[in-house]
């Protein structure tokens, strides 16, 4: 009796063949994409969304054509950081072209899409169960999304992703080996736990962990514009990470011009870009 | 998931699909060499785990999710606009301009289509056509 591997195709429907097909549209959608940033923690809270935006910015100025693709389907925040305001998707004749902040970074978040307030449902044929498949609609929907936009020529695509280290992990393998991991972490031992435990993770994958930023690493005054510590300095152990930058927290930080915090993010978008391009 | 006829020890092909109704689907397969057919039918979770993948199923369904015309398979994967069965608001559009609007993924055309039409009708245009996709673009910064 022929065995599974005896028989091509499925008889009808090509699912696999339609799951490579998304696979190479995805792959057809980034071919102009030099580099595909990830960046990620496994710990929520830690500023991944904002460090994101401040690096993309970073890049733009020193004249990279940089994007950011908000992975967070359900809690998009890139949209309103970059103040890009709500607009619905308005297809060009071949497709979708992302909205640019002011400083000419393109945003592709839901957050423009969807007003606050609303969350992002799927039809579901199903009740009660959709721990089952949420997660495999979420990608299906995120390499759609990817598919459908005008990505163009890109020196960097950053990708800021949804907390969680399973998560980071499950994109990591989404994204394929091309894409390269930042990791964002606190101080905090709690903090640098879970984002070893994320690095332990991805060591099991083909991507390249470019190393960590230890985010929100001291407060900056607005008065004195001195730094001192935020949070407790664990003596745990350190992570076994690249360390791109130590950020500082600033309040309007987006708004700042050239305080500490905006010049942590400039060297870390440097040391970011050294890496990827193999001089670090 | 693959189907054989063990007396033949040939494949069977997919014949037909039916449904979701209540979340499950029917699909018969039938066997090119002596002709047996049975049916498979599916639970809700099955139906929604398939769906989740964002494929069409179909005897046909070569197309991916987001190109597919199969109304079968648009309904299994909750994409009621594709199946011609939403998007019902009664403002016109050309058949370019929809065209361009199904170039986006079917979970945000709702969202597109919303917004887009609202942006018509304020700016008092009958039908949204290429002019108003493009002029809507500019509006909208991309």
């Amino acid at each position: 009796m022929k065995s599974y591997f005896d028989i091509a195709g499925d008889g009808g429907s090509r699912v696999l063949d339609q799951v490579a097909a998304q696979r190479r549209r995805i792959e057809g959608s980034l071919a102009g994409v030099r580099h595909l940033v990830a960046v990620g923690s496994g710990k929520g809270g830690v500023g991944k969304s904002t460090l994101s935006l401040g690096l993309a910015r970073a890049f733009a100025t020193s004249g990279l054509s940089v994007a950011i693709f908000d992975a967070d389907l359900n809690g998009p925040s890139q949209a309103q950081l970059a103040g890009i305001g709500i607009a619905p998707p308005v297809p060009g004749p071949e497709g979708l072209v992302p909205p640019r902040d002011a400083h000419g970074v393109g945003i592709v978040s839901l957050g423009s899409f969807l007003p606050a307030g609303n969350s992002l449902e799927f039809e579901s044929v199903s009740q009660g169960d959709t721990q089952v498949w949420r997660a495999s609609r979420e990608f299906a929907a995120s390499g759609e999304l990817i598919a459908s936009v005008l990505w163009g020529d890109l020196d960097l695509l950053l990708v800021d992703l949804p907390p969680g280290s399973e998560r980071t992990f499950q994109w990591a393998e989404f994204l394929g080996r091309e894409a390269a991991l930042v990791l964002v972490t606190l101080p905090s031992d709690l903090s640098r736990g879970v984002v070893a435990r994320t690095a332990a993770a991805l060591g099991r994958t083909s991507n390249r962990v470019l190393g960590y930023v230890e985010n929100m690493s001291g407060y900056c005054c607005p008065g004195c514009g001195e730094v001192r510590p935020l949070f407790e300095r664990g003596e745990g152990a350190p992570l076994e990470l690249p360390c791109l930058g130590s950020v500082p927290f600033e309040p309007g930080l987006g708004r700042a011009v050239d305080g500490p915090a905006s010049r942590a993010i400039r060297a870390t978008a440097e040391r970011v870009l050294s890496a990827l391009e193999g001089s670090a | 998931m693959k189907f054989l006829c063990v007396p033949c020890d040939r494949p069977m092909k997919l014949l037909s699909t039916s449904g979701p109704e209540a979340g499950s689907m029917s699909l018969v397969y039938s066997c090119p060499g002596c002709g047996y057919e049975m049916a498979m039918l599916t639970n809700p979770l099955e139906t929604q785990v398939v769906a989740s993948l964002g494929v069409a199923i179909g005897p046909e369904a070569t197309a991916t999710a987001g190109e597919s015309k199969c109304p079968f398979s648009a309904m299994a994967r909750g994409d009621a606009d594709a199946a011609g069965l939403a998007g019902a608001t009664g403002f016109p559009w050309t058949a370019d301009a929809q065209q361009r609007l199904e170039t986006i993924p079917a979970f945000v055309r709702p969202m597109a289509k919303t917004g887009i039409e609202k942006f018509a009708r304020d700016r008092g245009y009958p039908t949204v056509d290429d002019a108003v996709l493009d002029e809507a673009r500019q509006f909208f910064g991309m």
